[in-house]
């Protein structure tokens, strides 16, 4: 798993709980063209961060998503 | 559906309730009791120090020799004039007086109502009743621990010997106080304590009755939710937010229920597919 895909899943656990892997790897296969989530890299992370926001305003509160997002979306400073 | 009675807010709120009414019950009785006591003792002080010092200006020589029928006598009348000056100094006497012990009985010797009130005492009257502070009162100041019923009334009396000129105890100086103001002063100090114990009682309800209603409303909020998803339905929205332990509870159950949601979701998306690559047109030679 790269660094990114780690740190990733580490904030997204505090959100979406123990099933927050299995999200975060549809995220990266159905929206960003296949791409294993264990292989997130740096010049993936701002439309990762997109695709986290849209999916998991379906799922938490809207507000907790864009934090949820924008917390992901800091990953790219990194 | 929780019946009423065996719901936690009421059981929370009647809890406290009880709680609250024993240890403020508690208090009050513990505290006017020793209010009363404090109080009845600081009365006792105020007549022992009252008898004390009118003792000293009695003039025990004279006192003595007064005998049944002397009342007309000038020094009497001197004596009794200087009880009257002595009660007169203190607006909470009630009555004051002289006595001695003749034999097994106690007598009255000069009352200081003596020619101003019907029922004063004359030199000689038995006095009837049985107390042991007036008896311990020819040895050493004195004042009762209860208050005494007699055909007077109901006092408090404190009570201090009288002696002669040659230091022999000859008679006791008694000093009533009216009962109704030492029980005016209990009563006014017991319904103060009352109001005040009232009043706290009051806000303590209140603030204990809005915690225990916000923390059973929150409660409640995450009991529906769990209902809710438990019967399937996992489109529903944790509303609860707080600082506390509870707050944690919510947040935990917040993401519990988004990986319920997540697993149940259907993997229906097909994963975007590579598009195919056009084959480069071959060129025509022109």
């Amino acid at each position: 798993m790269s660094d990114y895909s780690s740190k990733a899943l580490t904030i997204a656990i505090n959100y979406l709980g123990p099933a927050a892997g299995t999200f975060l790897e549809r995220q990266t296969m159905y929206h960003m063209k296949g791409l294993v989530f264990t292989s997130l890299e740096k010049k993936h992370i701002p439309e990762f961060a997109k695709w986290v926001r849209i999916s998991a305003g379906l799922i938490i509160d809207p507000a907790k998503a864009k934090e949820l997002s924008e917390k992901i979306a800091a990953l790219d400073y990194f | 559906m929780t019946k009423i009675i065996d719901s936690l807010e009421t059981k929370l709120v009647v809890s406290f309730l009880m709680l609250i009414l024993i240890i403020s019950g508690g208090t009050f009785v513990f505290t006017y009791s020793q209010t009363k006591s404090a109080l009845k003792e600081q009365m006792r002080e105020e007549l022992m120090s009252i008898a004390g010092v009118a003792a000293t200006q009695i003039d025990g020589d004279v006192l003595s020799k007064l005998i049944p029928g002397d009342e007309s006598s000038a020094k009497f009348i001197q004596i009794r004039d200087q009880l009257v000056k002595i009660k007169d100094s203190n607006s909470h006497i009630m009555y004051l007086y002289t006595m001695r012990k003749d034999g097994s009985r106690v007598e009255f010797i000069v009352d200081a109502d003596y020619g101003i009130k019907e029922d004063a005492a004359l030199i000689g009257d038995v006095y009837e009743e049985d107390a042991i502070e007036l008896i311990n009162g020819f040895s050493k100041i004195s004042a009762d621990t209860e208050f005494t019923t007699d055909e007077w009334g109901t006092v408090l009396s404190g009570y201090a010997p009288i002696k002669d000129s040659g230091g022999k105890t000859v008679a006791i100086i008694g000093v009533d106080m009216d009962s109704n103001k030492v029980i005016e002063r209990q009563n006014f100090i017991g319904n103060t304590i009352y109001y005040i114990m009232g009043i706290g009682i009051l806000i303590a309800a209140i603030i204990i009755g809005y915690f225990s209603v916000t923390i059973i409303k929150d409660i409640k909020k995450l009991n529906k939710v769990a209902n809710e998803i438990s019967t399937g339905n996992t489109n529903v929205q944790m509303d609860v937010k707080r600082d506390d332990e509870i707050g944690e509870l919510a947040e935990s159950f917040g993401r519990m229920a988004a990986s319920l949601k997540i697993m149940m979701m259907p993997s229906s998306e097909k994963p975007v597919e590579k598009p195919k690559e056009k084959p480069i047109a071959k060129q025509k030679k022109e």
